[in-house]
């Protein structure tokens, strides 16, 4: 399988004198391909996931998503390398609070200069998916957690990026609604999107992922593969 | 009190850059605030300054000193009432020329006042020495600064050389100082053995104080006493220092009605900002506060953290915008000095002290009222408060800009921001508005001034203005050359300015005081040999006079009572002539003038028909002082030159304008930074959201700015048409004050394309102080944006 995310030796230090946040990490995760990070609380996970996305620069190593560099891209060229190579899903939705569920869709396409015909049948495709489209003119305030967590999937999909990267998707909601966006995502890998998911849960990541890294204190822990089996 | 100062440390250090806008701010407002108070105070009362420090005499007695002995006149040092006297001071009157380098060549100067004093101090009438040194020996002069002014780049210095040419001898006197009179009481001092040199002296000035002259009754009362103890006849002439005060207010008055605006915009601006900007601060550490309760801070420790945390910067920002104040006043204050002929000022203690003191109120009572409030919240309440704008606000708009689809994105996003904090986005509103309104008020006002300074410098008259030697004295002083002598001169000019190829045409001049039935008084009458229409008079109504006819100033139509269109009548030397006014013109100041044909008033002023300037217009491509030279070379006589200016309170009005009005856009522009740093503070989670899918930096830039830009756009728009109301409602004022009107070009001064950028400086003021926190904003990393509380 061909390697979408490939890490080589990256560490990332947000002090000088304090320990890495993550250490000489090396893995790569293949099209397609479902991966779970996991581990506990501080080990380093989100810190993974900002870099693969180009939301934050490694101190050391070199990050390719799709061939392409992210660690050494401008603040401007990884805001486009966002728009097209990655959709993100956080823990906390992380919804814009003042705009309607369509506005908070269809943001990234209208950022990205998607024909606005185009942009709003993707929207329609999306609201119609995730069988959110009546809350379409809805404020985020007013929707559970569930259906709110369903508009940042739609969000994080509306520019079709090949990575989606999701951050603990189900860790603010229950469990019932937690099950529904596993079996949402697990919907969308089976149609062939690359996941990396970050849990600190085990049978989370046991049963939506194909292959699990754990990171302990930044560093890969021995027993799984972080290199995906050729 | 131990927690409240641990809180209290660790929210200054914390809050770094709020503790700094909040100290930028103050200083800045309390600087302004200060220096416009500072400025109006002193425009109040520069004179008083002066005539305290010095010592000003509240009363100038000429004496004849041939019928009174120094005994009688020391005597009246004496007499009830009087608390200090000094003189006899022998006087003479002469009349002198100068060569003034980089001047107009030779400068004639006609009823000097010689004033023979041994120091420049005493007990009445200390003479301040501005330049040089007082006089050790005969031949030496000091002048006053009066005289020593003789228009811009032109003045007396040590150094230079004055002959008094009515002496004789024409006995040459160098200037070795420039001083200052507060009560104007001589053109220039020397020894009393140089006066003595000119020949037995006539007349002697005494100096008095006395303890009650705060009235013109109260100094003629004085002065009447003071005349009783000495020969009947004796007293020549009484002056008061009521009479300079009133000059010096009427030179000051213009100013006032200005600065008041600019003082009162300022004020509005300060209150508006400081109130946005401690209650902004106040807000955005409400979770804080939160913090500090849910610790065990009670509602008055965490009042206590909250207005302290403001008080600390405010008091830094106060004492050091109080510093700059004065600073900055120290030139603007020395510059206006020298207009009024008065020692360098400083702003007023009191001044100093209340406009600080209620800046430092202003911003307690805006950090109070919100501090009170967060201090009643509970703690939960307080923790989720002040995070982002209140639910429903700005939502709508939101929803409506995202339907634009003309605009990129990021702008309608930024568009949409000013509604999640009306309130807020309300005073930085008012702010632009107000620092837009004084762009606009500044620059018409700076440009009717100019006008104003080229309209008084007779644009018209432009070239050449030749005097014959020894005929530009006072209007009605006699000349002093017999009158064939003149007959010749005049002969020897008229054929000059005819034979010198660069001659277009001329018009003679002359000045004389001539009698006006229904006004107390005379009026300055200045009489033209011919068209005179071309010199550039400025008519502020009305049209140039014709024959019987004659155009009048202000003071002289709010002497009359007359309007445009009336008659009046002249009367002098036993005879009468009735003009018409045929326009008002300009002509600033409390004479009486009027200006019209020689062949109308030469019956009535003998004196009038000897010419005393000729005003040359030169061909096209002829160079104004060659032309002077060689007129010069055709006439073995000499000749005098002239240029009219605008006088030296206008360069300084306009310098005023213009620092005032750069303050008050600084202070404007605060407001403005002020407000983005809030917005972006209280959305930095919102911007990682946004930088995590998709927005570049310049969207950040472009949606920031934008915040503030619509905002900025309509306050200028609409600060155009208020600052030019403002522009045309001052005008009139300052004209009141200086007794005149003005002419239509004088408010006319708005030019299209000129309105159009004044109406984009609200946009600039706004984009320009918002650029800051917008790249700050478009810089920040994203992961580091997304894990902002």
């Amino acid at each position: 399988m061909d390697a979408l995310v490939q890490l080589s030796d990256v560490t990332k230090r947000y002090e000088d004198d304090e320990d890495p946040a993550l250490a000489h990490v090396t893995m790569d995760v293949g099209h397609g391909e479902p991966v779970a990070v996991m581990g506990p609380s501080g080990s380093g996970k989100s810190t993974l996931l900002n870099l693969i996305a180009g939301l934050d620069r490694p101190t050391s190593g070199t990050i390719r998503v799709g061939g392409q560099q992210v660690g050494t891209l401008s603040e401007a060229s990884a805001a486009r390398f966002r728009r097209r190579q990655v959709g993100i899903i956080f823990q906390f939705f992380n919804l814009l609070d003042d705009m309607t569920v369509a506005d908070n869709v269809l943001l990234p396409a209208q950022l990205a200069g998607v024909p606005a015909a185009r942009a709003r049948a993707r929207l329609d495709e999306l609201l119609i998916a995730l069988r959110i489209e009546k809350y379409r003119n809805a404020y985020p305030a007013r929707l559970s957690g569930g259906e709110r967590q369903r508009v940042a999937i739609a969000r994080a999909l509306v520019n079709r990026p090949p990575l989606l990267l999701a951050d603990e998707p189900t860790g603010a909601l229950d469990t019932v609604t937690g099950d529904e966006i596993g079996a949402l995502l697990l919907e969308l890998n089976a149609s062939g999107q690359t996941l990396i998911l970050v849990t600190h849960d085990p049978a989370l990541a046991a049963r939506y992922s194909k292959r699990v890294i754990r990171i302990v204190d930044g560093q890969i822990e021995d027993g799984a593969p972080a290199v995906t089996p050729a | 009190m131990r927690a409240v100062r641990t809180a209290l440390r660790g929210g200054l250090a914390g809050r770094r850059a709020q503790a700094l806008a909040i100290g930028l701010v103050l200083l800045a407002t309390c600087a302004a605030s200060t220096l416009a108070a500072g400025l109006l105070a002193d425009a109040n009362a520069p004179f008083d300054h002066a005539f305290s420090a010095q010592h000003g005499a509240d009363a100038i007695l000429t004496v004849n000193a041939q019928r009174v002995s120094a005994t009688e006149l020391a005597a009246t040092a004496r007499l009830a009432g009087v608390t200090a006297a000094t003189g006899p001071f022998a006087e003479a009157i002469v009349t002198a020329t100068a060569t003034v380098p980089g001047g107009p060549g030779v400068v004639q100067f006609q009823a000097l006042t010689l004033a023979g004093r041994s120091s420049p101090g005493g007990p009445v009438d200390d003479i301040v020495l501005s330049s040089g040194h007082w006089p050790t020996a005969t031949g030496q002069i000091v002048v006053s600064r009066d005289l020593a002014d003789q228009g811009p780049g032109i003045s007396l210095s040590p150094g230079q050389v004055i002959m008094l040419t009515g002496e004789p001898g024409s006995p040459k006197l160098t200037v070795v100082g420039v001083a200052t009179s507060a009560t104007d009481t001589a053109d220039g001092w020397v020894l009393p053995a140089q006066i003595t040199a000119l020949g037995p002296p006539q007349a002697e000035q005494m100096l008095y104080r006395f303890t009650s002259a705060g009235s013109g009754a109260a100094v003629s009362a004085d002065v009447a006493a003071v005349r009783r103890a000495l020969p009947a006849g004796t007293v020549l002439g009484a002056g008061s220092w009521l009479t300079v005060r009133a000059q010096e207010a009427q030179n000051i008055a213009p100013t006032v009605p200005f600065l008041l605006t600019f003082g009162v915009i300022g004020l509005g601006v300060s209150v508006l900002i400081v109130i946005n900007v401690v209650s902004g601060a106040v807000v955005a550490g409400t979770r804080r506060i939160g913090v500090l309760k849910a610790v065990g801070f009670t509602p008055a420790q965490v009042m206590s953290v909250c207005v302290l945390q403001v008080a600390v910067p405010a008091v830094t920002g106060v004492i050091l915008g109080t510093v700059i104040a004065n600073l900055l006043a120290a030139p603007l204050l020395g510059q206006t000095s020298r207009v009024f002929v008065v020692s360098p000022q400083s702003i007023p203690p009191w001044v100093d002290l209340a406009v600080p003191l209620a800046m430092f109120a202003l911003a307690g009572i805006a950090a109070l009222v919100p501090a009170s409030r967060a201090g009643r919240l509970s703690a939960v309440q307080a923790i989720t408060t002040g995070r982002a704008p209140r639910p429903s606000h700005g939502y709508a708009a939101h929803r409506l800009l995202s339907r634009v689809r003309v605009l990129p994105r990021p702008v309608t996003i930024g568009l949409a921001g000013p509604f999640a904090r009306p309130g807020r986005t309300l005073v930085t509103f008012a702010v632009i508005l107000f620092g837009a309104v004084a762009v606009t008020f500044g620059v018409g006002l700076g440009t009717s001034l100019n006008r104003v300074a080229a309209d008084l410098a007779l644009p018209g008259a432009g070239q050449v203005q030749l005097g014959l030697p020894g005929q530009q004295g006072p209007p009605g002083q006699a000349p002093p050359e017999p009158p064939s002598v003149v007959a010749a001169q005049e002969a020897d000019m008229t054929g000059a300015l005819r034979a010198q190829p660069g001659t277009l045409h001329y018009v003679t001049e002359s000045k004389g005081q001539l009698g006006v039935t229904d006004m107390a008084g005379t009026a300055s009458v200045t009489a033209f040999g011919g068209d005179a229409s071309w010199i550039g008079y400025p008519l502020i109504a009305g049209h140039w006079y014709g024959d019987g006819g004659a155009i009048v100033n202000t003071a002289f139509l709010n002497a009359t009572g007359k309007q445009v269109g009336d008659s009046f009548t002249l009367t002098g030397d036993g005879r009468s002539a009735t003009l018409t006014i045929t326009g008002e013109v300009f002509r600033p100041g409390n004479s009486a003038v009027v200006l019209t044909n020689l062949s109308s008033v030469a019956a009535l002023d003998p004196a009038a028909r000897t010419p005393q300037w000729y005003y040359v217009a030169l061909r096209p491509g002829v160079n104004p002082q060659g032309y002077v030279n060689a007129i010069r070379t055709r006439l073995p006589t000499g000749v005098s030159q002239q240029t009219s200016t605008a006088g030296p309170l206008l360069p300084a009005i306009s310098a005023l304008i213009l620092i005032l009005s750069l303050l008050l856009i600084t202070v404007a522009g605060l407001g403005v930074l002020n407000t983005a740093v809030l917005m972006t503070r209280e959305r930095v989670h919102d911007l990682g959201v946004f930088k995590a899918v998709g927005m570049t930096p310049g969207q950040v830039i472009a949606m920031v700015v934008t915040t503030v830009a619509a905002t900025g756009l309509i306050a200028g728009m609409i600060a155009v048409p208020a600052g030019i109301a403002l522009h045309h409602a001052i005008l009139p004022l300052m004209g009141n004050a200086a007794q005149t009107g003005f002419p239509a070009g004088i408010y006319n001064v708005y030019n299209p394309p000129e309105l159009v950028l004044l109406a984009l400086a609200g946009l600039v003021i706004a984009v320009a102080s918002a650029l800051a926190p917008a790249s700050w904003a478009a810089q920040a990393r994203a992961a580091t944006a997304l894990r902002a509380e």
